[in-house]
């Protein structure tokens, strides 16, 4: 199990300074700006991929829960005056709370089935929004959402978020890994492979599934509060049914089965998405085909090329071993 | 693979991408006079009509003044991403105009939720804006003074239709009809409020959502409530559909609707339906106008096809900015918003452009035209402040 | 009364696309995201022969059909069979057709622009008047083919080896492999019928509602729950499913409230599936939820 090393190596340090440094090496705002997003994306995703690549429930409606922690938090900060810290958590919240209140009725539910329940709850949501005009704002949505201060700083460039959604990310990804690593990751995991079985041993698998629920619906929420302050703007528009199917391109083309996988395909699929902006009328053409062409050709993901990958890697640099095959000690693998 | 290898590996993978698809010119200050201007709207997705007018509109405009050398000698190049209606897209979008084209100002967007998310971005960086599409009361209300709207104005047509069908048709009992978006909504309360100011009943308030087909059931409520008259407030699709689907109904009240929905698209779809309907617009493509003849007759030779109202506003929003940028002789960007804030006699194609101190254009006419045998037929005109 | 009226040529589109999803779902497994643009793609290509090639409605509707049907047919070969030989996860399954989707649509918008167009209706459109009901020729239309089709459906399920073959494959996948049924091919029928069907449907409402490039959209999600509520995979549930919706939606838009209708249909449907999983019409089959 290669897992950890003494000291650290050389790439860890290096990984880590460029995540630091980027922003200082990077000037151009574009570019940290679509990085933020994509960073605020991965955080929705990464719970996307514990609901649907480790437990198995496919959920097309996890926008509404990213709206429900935007919404949430952008009203106690704008209408009660509540500081950016206690509005996200509370925000977080009550996202777990919807992520509850679904997977309640969800819990039964499989396959197609399941989806539709999640497509229905995801617009219920959205229509709440458009619909209920005195608190939401309507259509029109929610303007001059108060930028983050805490600790008595407040965050306004592009540099300033990116540090911020780093260190959500970094800590939202470490609880993730931990999680799939516990007791309730492998209960999931066996949920996946075989719901009757686990619950034949004695799991008590829908307390586990709506648990499932909650903890992707607590992380679309903070992703959700982060990006009101983002974009200073929130509207029924950035929670559609489009969002909700980008969100599982992205956990799909990543890989759904690991963590990082999360990660990689937010990157992914957002920078090519506006990379292929020069293509105007195709570019969608071209972002459906390239979905095509990842599910056919690599269904698990971006993320399950990295084994392939470490191989080249370790053969590189260890050219003597013919050893392990696959990488060993990887947290978010599962057993195939 | 522990965290941090990931994370490396995850940032070499962003940082090549983002390296390559970021091949574009860096903008250095240029030494020729040339104004840049960046246009965001919705080319794909389901307002696609309206992005792609504006976006027509705008060309057409650009190649004329650049003919015509018409702004002192500044060229304008225009740059044009496409936001699909998302207002995530669109502040990415307007990031990437200002941040990698340089562009001196923005016509963005259509969708009023878009054209907020990209008002916040233009805000930070200090840059003109110039929305032609959006209508959304709440846009000129955040005291940003970034901002400027062209598209006409939705109180004047909300007011305008209203008095018309009290005063001048005795109408007492009305319903309204509205999209259960941002235009739809603003629409919907403005119709509210001029109904009450005017004594007008509304019997029934509903609403629809953008792509719905059927509308039956509202108009059967509004049947049975019996409704005289149903203002509309939506684009021409919902609304050839509604018209449509009220006759067949046996509902021969008078119908309404503003600026959104004017287009000759809304006779195509509507054929029989729509004759004798009322409609608010500043802009009428039949006008014995001089200027908007010459701007149809030249939208047609390039584009083969009528324009819609957003292309007109379009149009004239980059006469205004070549007028701007003539007077202030600069593309900077403090300089350009000044001088946009005091136009003042230009004669175009929606009227007559004057802003008042919170980016609203007051000097649009608004028309009051009916379709008659399968034409926008004038009726009156109201102008600002009358 | 009219709201009901109303209803009908609505759940009868719902119904030709649930019947879609449903034989889909049924034979080969898979959830065919992009089911409503076959709709959309049927009544492009209709409206395209009508209007300006100019052949007669029932031609170019036949035509279309058979477009579609190869269209369908590409689907299944192109993106569903190399996925079924790797063992691909159902998740995977989905968004390959929602690949399709994005591109069917998208390439609509190219080359039809976005602009809706016009269809003028074949039967006319002047407005048939019974007692206080009124009702267009084209709604009649709508549920008279509808109701044909579904009968040459149930015809060709029956009766024809094809449909029996389907009939077994949806049954039991290994064991019509055992007794000699090309699976493969019968997936490909499945295909071929549904989008026929789907197309069916898009010719049929277009002259109500226009040809759009997004009317797919919609459509299909609709379809969806239509056929949910009927139990996917169940061929006169999917039928039953889609009038429920359509009468369901339409006193309720015009009763309850026309802003939260789609919330409406949704929480039904969520509804139905807590307390019926299965669908309304299936057998209760928990095993297989």
């Amino acid at each position: 199990m290669l897992d950890r090393m003494r000291g650290l190596p050389w790439w860890k340090i290096a990984g880590l300074a460029l995540v630091l440094l980027l922003p200082l090496a990077v000037s151009n705002r574009y570019y940290l700006h679509v990085l933020n997003l994509v960073g605020i994306y991965s955080l929705v995703v990464i719970g996307l991929n514990l609901l649907s690549g480790y437990t198995g429930q496919v959920s097309m409606g996890q926008a509404g829960f990213f709206g429900v922690g935007a919404y949430v938090s952008a009203l106690l900060m704008m209408r009660l005056n509540v500081p950016f810290v206690v509005a996200v958590s509370a925000a977080t919240l009550v996202s777990a709370l919807c992520g509850v209140v679904i997977g309640i009725p969800a819990m039964r539910l499989s396959g197609p089935y399941l989806v539709m329940a999640t497509v229905g709850f995801g617009e219920i949501m959205r229509l709440i929004m458009v619909n209920w005009v005195p608190v939401t704002m309507g259509a029109a949505g929610l303007t001059g959402i108060p930028l983050p201060s805490f600790l008595g700083m407040q965050i306004s460039s592009e540099r300033g978020f990116y540090y911020l959604i780093c260190a959500v990310l970094y800590l939202a990804t470490l609880e993730a890994l931990r999680l799939s690593n516990s007791k309730v990751g492998r209960t999931f995991l066996a949920i996946r492979e075989d719901d009757l079985a686990a619950g034949a041993m004695g799991v008590p698998t829908d307390r586990y599934k709506v648990a499932a629920f909650a903890i992707s619906a607590a992380y679309a929420g903070i992703a959700g509060a982060l990006y009101g302050s983002f974009a200073g703007v929130a509207s029924p528009d950035n929670f559609t049914f489009d969002v909700s199917v980008l969100l599982l391109c992205m956990s799909v083309v990543g890989g759904n089965r690991t963590i990082y996988g999360a990660l990689v395909g937010a990157l992914a699929l957002t920078v090519f998405s506006e990379a292929l902006r020069f293509l105007q009328g195709y570019r969608l053409i071209v972002y459906g085909a390239i979905l095509l062409a990842t599910v056919i050709f690599m269904p698990q993901g971006l993320s399950g090329l990295a084994p392939a990958v470490a191989q080249v890697f370790r053969r590189m640099h260890f050219p003597g071993h013919k050893g392990q095959n696959g990488v060993a000690g990887d947290k978010g693998e599962t057993c195939r | 693979m522990t965290l941090l290898r990931k994370i490396s590996v995850f940032a070499l993978v962003g940082i090549l991408s983002l390296s390559m698809s970021g091949l574009y010119g860096c903008g250095g200050a240029s030494q020729t006079k040339v104004l840049k201007i960046g246009v965001v709207g919705p080319e794909t997705g389901g307002s696609a009509q309206l992005g792609q007018g504006q976006h027509q509109g705008v060309q057409l405009a650009c190649d004329e003044i650049n003919a015509a050398n018409a702004a002192g000698g500044w060229k304008l190049e225009p740059y044009f991403e496409d936001d699909a209606g998302d207002p995530t897209q669109s502040a990415s979008a307007t990031n990437k105009l200002i941040q990698q084209s340089n562009v001196n100002v923005l016509i963005a967007s259509i969708n009023s939720s878009c054209t907020l998310a990209d008002m916040v971005v233009t805000e930070r960086a200090g840059i003109p804006q110039i929305t032609a599409g959006s209508t959304g009361a709440s846009i000129t209300e955040q005291g940003d003074k970034w901002i400027f709207r062209t598209a006409v104005n939705d109180e004047l047509q909300a007011n305008a239709l209203v008095d018309y069908a009290v005063k001048t048709l005795g109408i007492k009992k009305a319903s309204t009809l509205t999209a259960a978006d941002s235009y739809g909504q603003s629409g919907a309360t403005l119709l509210k409020a001029a109904a009450e100011k005017a004594g007008l009943n509304l019997v029934v308030t509903a609403t629809y959502n953008g792509g719905d087909k059927d509308f039956k059931p509202q108009l059967l409520s509004m049947k049975e409530k019996g409704t005289e008259a149903i203002f509309l407030w939506g684009i021409y699709t919902e609304a050839a559909l509604i018209a449509n689907q009220a006759r067949t109904l046996g509902i021969n009240g008078q119908l309404f609707g503003a600026s959104g929905m004017a287009a000759a698209k809304l006779i195509e779809l509507g054929q029989g339906a729509v004759e004798g309907m009322l409609l608010t617009q500043s802009f009428l493509p039949d006008s014995p106008d001089a200027k908007v003849k010459d701007f149809v007759v030249a939208y047609k030779q390039k584009y083969n096809q009528d324009p819609i109202p957003h292309a007109a506003q379009a149009y004239d929003s980059v006469y205004i900015l070549a007028d701007a940028v003539k007077r202030a002789n600069s593309n900077a960007p403090q300089a350009l918003r000044d001088a946009i804030m005091n136009t003042s006699g230009l004669q175009l194609v929606t009227g007559s452009p004057k802003f008042d101190e919170k980016g609203n254009d007051v000097g649009k006419s608004v028309l009051i035209t009916k379709i008659e045998k399968g034409k926008f037929v004038l009726v009156t005109k109201v102008i600002s402040g009358q | 009364m009219q709201y009901l009226l109303n209803g009908l040529p609505i759940g009868a589109t719902y119904a030709l696309i649930a019947l879609g999803y449903s034989l889909i779902y049924a034979s080969a497994g898979v959830l065919n995201w992009a089911q409503g643009d076959m709709a959309m793609l049927g009544a492009y290509l209709a409206y395209t022969l009508n209007r300006i090639v100019g052949l007669g409605f029932l031609p170019s509707m036949l035509a279309a059909m058979a477009c579609a049907a190869l269209v369908g047919t590409l689907v299944e070969r192109g993106v569903l069979r190399p996925l079924r030989r790797r063992a691909s996860p159902s998740i995977n399954l989905i968004i390959a057709t929602l690949g399709v989707a994005i591109i069917a649509r998208n390439l609509a918008l190219i080359v039809w622009g976005p602009d809706p167009q016009l269809f003028p209706s074949p039967v006319g459109s002047r407005i048939v008047s019974v007692g206080s009901l009124n009702l267009l020729p084209q709604d009649l239309l709508i549920v008279g083919v509808a109701i044909f089709l579904m009968l040459l459906l149930q015809y060709f399920l029956r009766f024809t080896r094809e449909g029996k073959a389907l009939r077994a494959v949806a049954q039991d996948r290994m064991a019509a492999s055992l007794m000699g049924i090309v699976v493969e091919r019968s997936d490909s029928v499945a295909f071929a019928t549904s989008a026929a069907l789907g197309a069916a449907a898009g010719i049929l409402i277009a002259p109500l509602f226009f040809v759009t490039f997004n009317m797919g959209a919609v459509i299909g999600i609709k379809g969806f729950v239509a056929a949910v509520v009927g139990g996917l995979g169940n061929i006169p549930g999917a039928i039953a499913g889609g009038f429920v919706l359509g009468l369901t939606e339409a006193v309720a838009g015009g009763k309850i409230s026309s802003g939260y209708r789609d919330a409406i249909s949704f929480g039904v449907l969520i509804l139905v599936l807590w307390l019926r999983p299965s669908g309304l019409f299936s057998r209760v089959n928990r095993a297989k939820v």
